[in-house]
Protein backbone atom coordinates (compact mmCIF):
# COMPACT_ATOMS: atom_id res chain seq x y z
CA UNK A 1 0.00 0.00 0.00
CA UNK A 2 1.27 3.68 -1.26
CA UNK A 3 0.49 7.36 0.39
CA UNK A 4 -2.67 8.83 -1.13
CA UNK A 5 -2.03 11.19 -3.47
CA UNK A 6 -2.81 15.21 -2.84
CA UNK A 7 -6.64 15.51 -3.61
CA UNK A 8 -6.99 11.81 -4.39
CA UNK A 9 -10.41 10.28 -3.31
CA UNK A 10 -8.54 8.04 0.02
CA UNK A 11 -12.42 6.95 0.77
CA UNK A 12 -12.64 5.55 -2.72
CA UNK A 13 -9.40 4.03 -3.15
CA UNK A 14 -10.10 2.03 0.42
CA UNK A 15 -13.15 0.65 -1.03
CA UNK A 16 -11.23 0.03 -4.53
CA UNK A 17 -13.76 2.46 -5.87
CA UNK A 18 -12.21 4.37 -9.13
CA UNK A 19 -15.24 6.44 -9.85
CA UNK A 20 -14.29 9.71 -8.73
CA UNK A 21 -10.90 9.08 -10.59
CA UNK A 22 -12.38 8.41 -13.54
CA UNK A 23 -14.65 11.31 -13.39
CA UNK A 24 -11.60 13.39 -12.53
CA UNK A 25 -9.69 12.01 -16.48
CA UNK A 26 -12.93 12.37 -17.90
CA UNK A 27 -12.75 16.52 -18.04
CA UNK A 28 -9.21 16.13 -18.86
CA UNK A 29 -8.37 16.85 -22.40
CA UNK A 30 -6.68 13.80 -24.78
CA UNK A 31 -3.41 15.63 -24.72
CA UNK A 32 -3.63 16.12 -20.64
CA UNK A 33 -4.05 12.55 -20.45
CA UNK A 34 -0.85 11.62 -22.56
CA UNK A 35 0.86 13.39 -20.07
CA UNK A 36 1.19 17.16 -21.51
CA UNK A 37 1.57 19.85 -18.57
CA UNK A 38 -1.09 21.77 -18.53
CA UNK A 39 -0.52 25.54 -18.48
CA UNK A 40 -0.65 27.09 -15.71
CA UNK A 41 -2.54 29.82 -17.14
CA UNK A 42 -5.05 27.41 -18.11
CA UNK A 43 -5.53 25.93 -14.68
CA UNK A 44 -7.06 29.22 -13.52
CA UNK A 45 -8.70 31.13 -16.14
CA UNK A 46 -9.23 34.69 -14.32
CA UNK A 47 -11.74 36.70 -15.54
CA UNK A 48 -10.11 39.82 -14.64
CA UNK A 49 -8.93 39.92 -18.67
CA UNK A 50 -12.70 40.75 -19.40
CA UNK A 51 -12.93 44.01 -17.86
CA UNK A 52 -8.88 45.37 -18.71
CA UNK A 53 -7.13 46.70 -21.95
CA UNK A 54 -5.26 43.88 -23.83
CA UNK A 55 -3.09 46.31 -24.99
CA UNK A 56 -0.12 48.36 -23.29
CA UNK A 57 -0.39 51.94 -23.45
CA UNK A 58 -0.06 53.65 -26.51
CA UNK A 59 3.07 56.34 -26.86
CA UNK A 60 2.14 58.08 -29.69
CA UNK A 61 4.19 59.81 -32.38
CA UNK A 62 3.28 61.80 -35.19
CA UNK A 63 4.92 62.95 -38.14
CA UNK A 64 4.54 65.97 -39.69
CA UNK A 65 5.93 66.13 -42.98
CA UNK A 66 6.57 69.11 -45.53
CA UNK A 67 5.38 67.69 -49.03
CA UNK A 68 5.14 71.20 -50.73
CA UNK A 69 6.72 71.30 -54.18
CA UNK A 70 10.47 71.75 -53.42
CA UNK A 71 10.32 68.70 -51.66
CA UNK A 72 10.53 66.64 -55.24
CA UNK A 73 13.95 67.98 -56.09
CA UNK A 74 17.18 66.26 -55.22
CA UNK A 75 14.90 62.95 -54.22
CA UNK A 76 13.90 64.52 -50.70
CA UNK A 77 10.21 63.30 -51.03
CA UNK A 78 11.64 59.96 -51.78
CA UNK A 79 13.86 60.12 -48.80
CA UNK A 80 11.42 61.09 -46.50
CA UNK A 81 8.98 58.57 -47.75
CA UNK A 82 11.99 55.77 -47.03
CA UNK A 83 13.15 57.07 -43.96
CA UNK A 84 9.13 57.20 -42.60
CA UNK A 85 8.16 54.11 -43.76
CA UNK A 86 11.98 52.15 -42.68
CA UNK A 87 11.05 54.33 -38.65
CA UNK A 88 7.09 52.69 -38.96
CA UNK A 89 8.81 49.51 -39.68
CA UNK A 90 11.02 49.90 -36.94
CA UNK A 91 8.44 50.67 -34.53
CA UNK A 92 6.47 47.64 -35.34
CA UNK A 93 9.28 45.32 -34.31
CA UNK A 94 9.50 46.04 -31.19
CA UNK A 95 7.81 43.70 -29.04
CA UNK A 96 9.97 44.04 -25.34
CA UNK A 97 8.26 47.12 -24.40
CA UNK A 98 6.19 48.93 -21.69
CA UNK A 99 4.24 50.87 -24.74
CA UNK A 100 2.97 49.74 -27.77
CA UNK A 101 3.91 52.93 -30.14
CA UNK A 102 1.34 54.27 -32.19
CA UNK A 103 2.17 56.54 -35.59
CA UNK A 104 0.49 59.22 -37.49
CA UNK A 105 1.47 61.24 -40.45
CA UNK A 106 0.08 64.86 -41.32
CA UNK A 107 1.22 65.42 -44.53
CA UNK A 108 1.36 69.60 -45.09
CA UNK A 109 1.49 70.48 -49.34
CA UNK A 110 -0.40 70.76 -52.03
CA UNK A 111 -3.97 71.25 -51.23
CA UNK A 112 -3.39 72.04 -47.57
CA UNK A 113 -2.97 69.68 -44.06
CA UNK A 114 -4.13 66.06 -44.45
CA UNK A 115 -4.16 62.87 -42.37
CA UNK A 116 -1.85 60.88 -44.39
CA UNK A 117 -1.82 58.25 -41.87
CA UNK A 118 -4.07 57.95 -39.17
CA UNK A 119 -2.67 57.83 -35.01
CA UNK A 120 -2.47 53.32 -34.90
CA UNK A 121 -0.33 51.02 -33.74
CA UNK A 122 2.86 50.92 -36.07
CA UNK A 123 2.27 47.62 -36.75
CA UNK A 124 -1.20 48.06 -38.04
CA UNK A 125 0.49 50.80 -40.33
CA UNK A 126 0.90 50.20 -44.02
CA UNK A 127 2.99 52.97 -45.10
CA UNK A 128 2.12 54.41 -48.67
CA UNK A 129 4.78 56.68 -50.07
CA UNK A 130 3.49 60.99 -49.96
CA UNK A 131 3.91 62.56 -53.38
CA UNK A 132 4.99 66.29 -53.45
CA UNK A 133 3.63 69.40 -55.24
CA UNK A 134 2.11 72.91 -54.13
CA UNK A 135 3.34 75.53 -51.28
CA UNK A 136 3.84 74.74 -47.45
CA UNK A 137 0.82 75.13 -45.30
CA UNK A 138 2.40 74.72 -41.94
CA UNK A 139 0.24 76.34 -39.82
CA UNK A 140 -2.94 74.11 -40.93
CA UNK A 141 -0.54 71.17 -39.84
CA UNK A 142 0.59 72.45 -36.35
CA UNK A 143 -3.71 72.96 -35.95
CA UNK A 144 -4.36 69.51 -37.07
CA UNK A 145 -1.70 68.27 -34.75
CA UNK A 146 -3.03 69.91 -31.85
CA UNK A 147 -6.32 68.81 -32.93
CA UNK A 148 -5.30 65.14 -32.87
CA UNK A 149 -3.33 65.55 -29.11
CA UNK A 150 -6.30 66.99 -27.55
CA UNK A 151 -9.06 64.67 -29.25
CA UNK A 152 -9.25 62.31 -25.90
CA UNK A 153 -11.01 59.38 -28.40
CA UNK A 154 -7.52 59.68 -30.74
CA UNK A 155 -4.78 60.01 -28.00
CA UNK A 156 -6.14 58.43 -24.44
CA UNK A 157 -6.13 59.55 -21.02
CA UNK A 158 -3.98 56.54 -20.68
CA UNK A 159 -1.39 57.67 -23.19
CA UNK A 160 2.34 58.50 -22.64
CA UNK A 161 3.09 62.03 -23.63
CA UNK A 162 2.93 62.48 -27.39
CA UNK A 163 6.04 62.97 -29.83
CA UNK A 164 5.76 65.31 -32.22
CA UNK A 165 8.14 65.26 -35.63
CA UNK A 166 8.05 68.23 -37.59
CA UNK A 167 10.03 68.13 -41.01
CA UNK A 168 10.36 71.17 -43.51
CA UNK A 169 12.81 72.03 -46.51
CA UNK A 170 11.29 75.58 -46.49
CA UNK A 171 9.67 78.77 -45.49
CA UNK A 172 5.62 78.45 -44.27
CA UNK A 173 2.99 79.90 -47.07
CA UNK A 174 -0.02 80.31 -44.67
CA UNK A 175 -0.23 82.13 -41.27
CA UNK A 176 1.67 79.42 -38.58
CA UNK A 177 2.72 81.96 -35.65
CA UNK A 178 -1.25 81.96 -34.24
CA UNK A 179 -1.45 78.12 -34.49
CA UNK A 180 2.01 77.12 -33.64
CA UNK A 181 1.07 79.18 -30.28
CA UNK A 182 -1.91 77.76 -29.82
CA UNK A 183 -0.54 74.17 -30.22
CA UNK A 184 2.50 75.09 -27.42
CA UNK A 185 -0.52 76.76 -25.10
CA UNK A 186 -2.79 73.94 -25.59
CA UNK A 187 -3.72 71.79 -22.38
CA UNK A 188 -1.98 68.62 -23.71
CA UNK A 189 0.11 69.22 -27.16
CA UNK A 190 2.07 71.61 -24.86
CA UNK A 191 3.19 68.33 -23.12
CA UNK A 192 4.65 66.68 -26.00
CA UNK A 193 8.29 65.88 -27.07
CA UNK A 194 9.44 67.69 -29.63
CA UNK A 195 11.70 67.06 -32.83
CA UNK A 196 12.33 69.37 -36.21
CA UNK A 197 14.32 69.01 -38.84
CA UNK A 198 15.45 71.21 -41.62
CA UNK A 199 15.73 70.28 -45.21
CA UNK A 200 18.76 72.48 -47.31
CA UNK A 201 19.49 75.66 -47.13
CA UNK A 202 15.81 77.31 -47.61
CA UNK A 203 14.52 75.70 -44.68
CA UNK A 204 12.96 78.13 -42.26
CA UNK A 205 14.91 78.15 -39.26
CA UNK A 206 13.34 80.46 -37.20
CA UNK A 207 9.77 78.34 -37.60
CA UNK A 208 11.39 75.00 -36.96
CA UNK A 209 13.00 76.58 -33.37
CA UNK A 210 10.17 77.96 -32.57
CA UNK A 211 8.00 74.80 -33.17
CA UNK A 212 11.11 73.05 -30.34
CA UNK A 213 10.16 76.68 -27.55
CA UNK A 214 12.96 74.55 -25.91
CA UNK A 215 16.46 76.84 -24.86
CA UNK A 216 17.89 73.23 -25.40
CA UNK A 217 16.10 71.75 -28.02
CA UNK A 218 18.23 71.64 -31.34
CA UNK A 219 17.18 71.21 -35.25
CA UNK A 220 18.48 69.01 -37.51
CA UNK A 221 19.70 69.92 -40.12
CA UNK A 222 19.75 67.97 -43.28
CA UNK A 223 22.25 68.93 -46.19
CA UNK A 224 21.23 65.61 -48.52
CA UNK A 225 18.77 63.69 -48.98
CA UNK A 226 20.47 60.52 -47.07
CA UNK A 227 20.56 63.10 -44.22
CA UNK A 228 16.92 62.52 -43.73
CA UNK A 229 17.10 58.82 -43.08
CA UNK A 230 19.87 59.76 -39.97
CA UNK A 231 17.04 62.30 -38.41
CA UNK A 232 14.07 59.86 -38.33
CA UNK A 233 17.27 57.32 -36.95
CA UNK A 234 18.00 59.59 -34.06
CA UNK A 235 14.13 60.10 -34.02
CA UNK A 236 13.14 56.03 -33.89
CA UNK A 237 16.13 55.54 -31.14
CA UNK A 238 14.75 58.26 -28.76
CA UNK A 239 10.75 56.82 -29.33
CA UNK A 240 11.85 52.95 -28.58
CA UNK A 241 14.53 54.10 -26.09
CA UNK A 242 11.56 55.35 -23.84
CA UNK A 243 9.27 53.03 -24.64
CA UNK A 244 11.66 50.29 -23.54
CA UNK A 245 12.59 52.64 -20.83
CA UNK A 246 11.10 51.66 -16.62
CA UNK A 247 9.30 55.03 -17.18
CA UNK A 248 7.99 55.86 -20.91
CA UNK A 249 6.70 59.48 -19.56
CA UNK A 250 10.28 60.18 -19.10
CA UNK A 251 11.46 62.15 -22.11
CA UNK A 252 15.03 60.43 -23.07
CA UNK A 253 16.83 62.47 -25.79
CA UNK A 254 19.25 60.02 -27.50
CA UNK A 255 22.09 62.35 -28.64
CA UNK A 256 22.41 62.23 -32.57
CA UNK A 257 26.40 61.46 -31.84
CA UNK A 258 25.28 58.18 -30.68
CA UNK A 259 23.83 57.10 -34.13
CA UNK A 260 27.63 56.78 -34.98
CA UNK A 261 27.70 53.15 -34.24
CA UNK A 262 26.01 52.58 -36.89
CA UNK A 263 27.15 52.16 -40.52
CA UNK A 264 24.88 54.43 -42.16
CA UNK B 1 -33.33 46.98 9.67
CA UNK B 2 -30.06 45.15 9.85
CA UNK B 3 -26.99 45.57 7.39
CA UNK B 4 -23.86 44.39 7.07
CA UNK B 5 -21.21 46.36 5.86
CA UNK B 6 -18.40 44.08 3.68
CA UNK B 7 -14.91 45.58 3.22
CA UNK B 8 -11.84 43.82 1.28
CA UNK B 9 -8.61 44.65 -0.31
CA UNK B 10 -5.29 44.12 -1.30
CA UNK B 11 -2.50 46.31 -2.14
CA UNK B 12 1.21 44.82 -4.40
CA UNK B 13 4.12 45.77 -5.51
CA UNK B 14 4.14 46.64 -9.81
CA UNK B 15 6.70 45.04 -12.02
CA UNK B 16 8.72 48.79 -12.16
CA UNK B 17 9.35 48.87 -8.18
CA UNK B 18 10.18 45.33 -8.42
CA UNK B 19 13.25 45.46 -10.82
CA UNK B 20 13.97 48.61 -9.42
CA UNK B 21 14.31 46.97 -5.84
CA UNK B 22 11.80 49.86 -4.35
CA UNK B 23 8.69 49.09 -1.90
CA UNK B 24 5.28 49.19 -2.88
CA UNK B 25 4.28 53.18 -2.79
CA UNK B 26 1.02 52.60 -2.71
CA UNK B 27 -0.56 52.34 0.83
CA UNK B 28 -4.82 51.37 1.99
CA UNK B 29 -6.54 50.94 5.00
CA UNK B 30 -9.67 49.48 6.40
CA UNK B 31 -11.35 50.61 9.37
CA UNK B 32 -14.46 49.85 11.20
CA UNK B 33 -15.81 52.54 13.80
CA UNK B 34 -17.82 54.63 15.38
CA UNK B 35 -18.19 56.55 12.25
CA UNK B 36 -18.96 53.34 10.06
CA UNK B 37 -16.74 51.34 7.51
CA UNK B 38 -14.13 53.13 6.02
CA UNK B 39 -11.27 52.28 3.25
CA UNK B 40 -9.03 54.63 1.92
CA UNK B 41 -6.76 53.84 -0.45
CA UNK B 42 -2.90 56.24 -1.78
CA UNK B 43 -1.18 56.12 -4.42
CA UNK B 44 2.70 58.02 -3.56
CA UNK B 45 3.69 59.89 -6.69
CA UNK B 46 6.85 58.00 -8.06
CA UNK B 47 9.01 60.79 -8.61
CA UNK B 48 9.07 61.81 -5.13
CA UNK B 49 11.96 60.88 -2.67
CA UNK B 50 9.16 60.27 0.03
CA UNK B 51 6.31 59.00 -1.93
CA UNK B 52 5.68 55.63 0.50
CA UNK B 53 5.64 57.26 3.46
CA UNK B 54 3.54 60.27 1.96
CA UNK B 55 0.77 57.30 0.67
CA UNK B 56 0.79 55.42 4.24
CA UNK B 57 0.18 59.38 6.23
CA UNK B 58 -2.52 59.62 3.76
CA UNK B 59 -4.32 56.82 5.05
CA UNK B 60 -3.77 57.30 8.68
CA UNK B 61 -5.00 61.22 8.17
CA UNK B 62 -8.27 60.36 6.61
CA UNK B 63 -9.13 57.85 9.18
CA UNK B 64 -8.05 60.24 11.91
CA UNK B 65 -10.44 63.07 10.02
CA UNK B 66 -13.36 60.92 9.46
CA UNK B 67 -13.14 60.34 12.85
CA UNK B 68 -13.34 63.70 14.12
CA UNK B 69 -15.65 64.97 11.25
CA UNK B 70 -18.08 62.28 11.88
CA UNK B 71 -18.41 63.92 15.54
CA UNK B 72 -19.64 67.27 14.28
CA UNK B 73 -23.76 66.54 12.88
CA UNK B 74 -24.13 67.20 9.32
CA UNK B 75 -20.91 68.47 9.42
CA UNK B 76 -20.01 70.25 5.50
CA UNK B 77 -17.96 67.67 3.31
CA UNK B 78 -15.27 70.49 3.09
CA UNK B 79 -14.48 70.02 6.56
CA UNK B 80 -13.38 66.62 5.48
CA UNK B 81 -10.75 67.42 2.96
CA UNK B 82 -9.77 70.64 4.05
CA UNK B 83 -9.24 68.12 8.00
CA UNK B 84 -7.26 65.74 5.62
CA UNK B 85 -4.93 67.97 4.28
CA UNK B 86 -3.56 69.57 7.67
CA UNK B 87 -3.77 65.94 9.39
CA UNK B 88 -1.78 65.15 6.31
CA UNK B 89 0.99 67.76 6.83
CA UNK B 90 1.25 67.31 10.58
CA UNK B 91 1.68 63.52 10.22
CA UNK B 92 4.82 64.01 7.42
CA UNK B 93 6.27 67.35 9.29
CA UNK B 94 9.26 68.20 9.15
CA UNK B 95 9.34 66.68 5.59
CA UNK B 96 8.30 68.77 2.94
CA UNK B 97 4.77 68.02 1.59
CA UNK B 98 5.75 68.26 -1.93
CA UNK B 99 8.53 65.21 -1.80
CA UNK B 100 5.91 62.72 -0.33
CA UNK B 101 2.57 63.98 -2.60
CA UNK B 102 0.18 60.94 -2.95
CA UNK B 103 -3.04 60.56 -4.19
CA UNK B 104 -6.12 60.25 -1.80
CA UNK B 105 -9.38 58.41 -2.36
CA UNK B 106 -11.95 57.36 0.51
CA UNK B 107 -14.87 55.61 0.67
CA UNK B 108 -17.02 55.64 4.06
CA UNK B 109 -20.32 54.24 4.24
CA UNK B 110 -21.93 55.56 7.10
CA UNK B 111 -23.27 53.77 10.33
CA UNK B 112 -26.68 55.79 9.71
CA UNK B 113 -26.35 54.53 6.31
CA UNK B 114 -25.13 57.55 4.03
CA UNK B 115 -21.67 57.10 1.50
CA UNK B 116 -19.60 59.73 0.98
CA UNK B 117 -16.32 59.05 -1.78
CA UNK B 118 -14.02 60.83 -3.26
CA UNK B 119 -10.24 62.19 -3.20
CA UNK B 120 -7.87 63.85 -4.97
CA UNK B 121 -5.76 62.68 -7.56
CA UNK B 122 -5.85 59.84 -10.09
CA UNK B 123 -7.43 56.44 -9.74
CA UNK B 124 -10.66 55.29 -9.85
CA UNK B 125 -13.44 55.52 -7.36
CA UNK B 126 -16.87 54.68 -7.99
CA UNK B 127 -20.31 54.32 -6.50
CA UNK B 128 -22.94 52.07 -8.02
CA UNK B 129 -26.56 52.26 -5.93
CA UNK B 130 -28.42 49.44 -6.78
CA UNK B 131 -28.01 49.65 -11.18
CA UNK B 132 -26.85 52.98 -11.03
CA UNK B 133 -23.13 53.59 -11.43
CA UNK B 134 -21.62 56.80 -11.18
CA UNK B 135 -17.53 57.64 -11.34
CA UNK B 136 -16.67 60.12 -8.77
CA UNK B 137 -12.98 60.12 -9.19
CA UNK B 138 -11.23 58.41 -13.05
CA UNK B 139 -11.48 61.24 -15.32
CA UNK B 140 -7.76 62.42 -15.90
CA UNK B 141 -8.53 65.65 -17.25
CA UNK B 142 -6.14 66.84 -19.80
CA UNK B 143 -2.98 64.86 -17.75
CA UNK B 144 -1.25 61.89 -19.98
CA UNK B 145 -0.27 59.00 -17.92
CA UNK B 146 1.87 59.13 -14.86
CA UNK B 147 0.55 63.13 -14.20
CA UNK B 148 -2.12 64.03 -11.58
CA UNK B 149 -2.44 66.13 -8.73
CA UNK B 150 -2.46 64.66 -5.26
CA UNK B 151 -2.17 65.91 -1.29
CA UNK B 152 1.40 67.28 -1.66
CA UNK B 153 1.15 68.19 -5.57
CA UNK B 154 -2.21 70.46 -5.67
CA UNK B 155 -3.75 73.40 -4.91
CA UNK B 156 -5.26 71.61 -1.58
CA UNK B 157 -8.33 71.36 -0.74
CA UNK B 158 -10.45 72.86 -3.92
CA UNK B 159 -8.42 70.08 -5.92
CA UNK B 160 -10.68 67.62 -4.07
CA UNK B 161 -13.63 66.22 -5.16
CA UNK B 162 -16.13 64.28 -2.92
CA UNK B 163 -19.67 63.17 -3.02
CA UNK B 164 -22.12 62.05 -0.60
CA UNK B 165 -25.42 59.24 -1.22
CA UNK B 166 -28.23 59.32 0.87
CA UNK B 167 -29.10 55.91 2.52
CA UNK B 168 -30.86 53.77 0.53
CA UNK B 169 -32.85 50.19 0.44
CA UNK B 170 -30.65 49.26 -2.69
CA UNK B 171 -27.35 47.36 -2.80
CA UNK B 172 -24.78 49.73 -3.02
CA UNK B 173 -20.44 49.41 -3.51
CA UNK B 174 -17.64 51.45 -3.63
CA UNK B 175 -14.71 50.46 -5.47
CA UNK B 176 -11.49 52.48 -5.43
CA UNK B 177 -8.42 52.16 -6.92
CA UNK B 178 -5.02 53.45 -8.12
CA UNK B 179 -4.10 53.84 -11.68
CA UNK B 180 -2.20 51.09 -11.80
CA UNK B 181 -5.55 49.24 -11.64
CA UNK B 182 -7.45 51.99 -13.00
CA UNK B 183 -6.17 53.23 -16.29
CA UNK B 184 -6.52 49.60 -17.36
CA UNK B 185 -9.97 48.91 -16.49
CA UNK B 186 -12.35 49.10 -19.72
CA UNK B 187 -14.98 52.35 -18.47
CA UNK B 188 -17.73 50.04 -20.47
CA UNK B 189 -17.06 47.14 -17.93
CA UNK B 190 -16.97 48.70 -14.89
CA UNK B 191 -20.44 47.01 -13.88
CA UNK B 192 -19.09 43.70 -14.64
CA UNK B 193 -16.07 44.42 -12.75
CA UNK B 194 -17.68 45.34 -9.67
CA UNK B 195 -20.21 41.57 -9.79
CA UNK B 196 -16.63 40.20 -10.49
CA UNK B 197 -15.35 41.18 -7.24
CA UNK B 198 -18.25 41.28 -4.76
CA UNK B 199 -19.27 37.39 -6.49
CA UNK B 200 -15.45 36.23 -6.77
CA UNK B 201 -14.06 37.59 -3.31
CA UNK B 202 -16.54 38.27 -1.04
CA UNK B 203 -18.06 35.18 0.05
CA UNK B 204 -14.09 33.61 1.06
CA UNK B 205 -12.44 33.98 4.55
CA UNK B 206 -10.69 37.36 4.86
CA UNK B 207 -6.98 35.60 4.69
CA UNK B 208 -7.91 33.16 1.89
CA UNK B 209 -10.19 36.67 -0.27
CA UNK B 210 -6.61 38.98 0.47
CA UNK B 211 -4.23 36.10 -1.11
CA UNK B 212 -6.39 35.63 -4.10
CA UNK B 213 -6.94 39.19 -4.39
CA UNK B 214 -3.39 40.06 -4.39
CA UNK B 215 -2.97 37.28 -6.67
CA UNK B 216 -4.67 38.32 -9.69
CA UNK B 217 -3.09 42.22 -8.85
CA UNK B 218 0.23 40.42 -9.48
CA UNK B 219 -0.83 39.04 -12.93
CA UNK B 220 -2.40 41.88 -13.78
CA UNK B 221 -3.55 41.15 -17.93
CA UNK B 222 -2.80 44.24 -19.38
CA UNK B 223 1.19 43.84 -21.77
CA UNK B 224 3.38 46.49 -20.67
CA UNK B 225 2.04 47.51 -17.16
CA UNK B 226 4.21 49.17 -14.36
CA UNK B 227 2.63 50.54 -11.71
CA UNK B 228 1.94 49.31 -8.30
CA UNK B 229 -1.60 48.06 -7.84
CA UNK B 230 -4.59 48.90 -5.00
CA UNK B 231 -7.68 47.39 -4.63
CA UNK B 232 -10.61 48.23 -1.87
CA UNK B 233 -14.36 47.41 -1.86
CA UNK B 234 -17.39 48.82 0.77
CA UNK B 235 -20.13 46.54 -0.22
CA UNK B 236 -23.33 47.01 1.26
CA UNK B 237 -25.99 44.55 0.37
CA UNK B 238 -29.68 45.45 0.53
CA UNK B 239 -30.85 45.78 4.05
CA UNK B 240 -32.24 42.84 5.90
CA UNK B 241 -35.17 43.80 7.54
CA UNK B 242 -36.06 41.94 10.75
CA UNK B 243 -39.35 40.37 11.50
CA UNK B 244 -40.86 41.43 14.66
CA UNK B 245 -42.21 38.67 16.56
Amino acid sequence: MGWAKYQEDIVSRWVNDNHARRARRADTTPTQRKGTAVPKQEKHMSKLKEFTMSSARPLPVIVLADVSGSMSANGKIDALNDAVSEMIATFAEEDDTRAEIHVSVIAFGGGGASIHKPLRPARETRWEPMSAAGRTPMGEAFELARTMVEDRDTVPSRAYRPTLVLVSDGVPTDDWRAPLATLLTSERASKATRFAMGIGADSDRETLTAFLANDEGRVFEAHEAREIKNFFRWVTMSVTTRSRSANPNSVVMVEPTDLDEFDF
Amino acid sequence: MVQHTYIFGASVRGPLHRSEGRPNEDAWLHARGPFGTLAVVCDGLGSRPNARAGARAGCAAVKEAVSRWSKADDAPLSYLSHLVEVLWRLRLHPTPPDSAATTCLLALATINGRCIVGGVGDGLALVRTGADLRVIVGDRGEDFANETKGLGASTGPRAWTLAEFPPTDAERVAVLATDGVADDLLPERLDGFCDWLIESFEPLPPRERHCRLAAELRAWPTPGHLDDKTLAVVHSPPPVHEEST
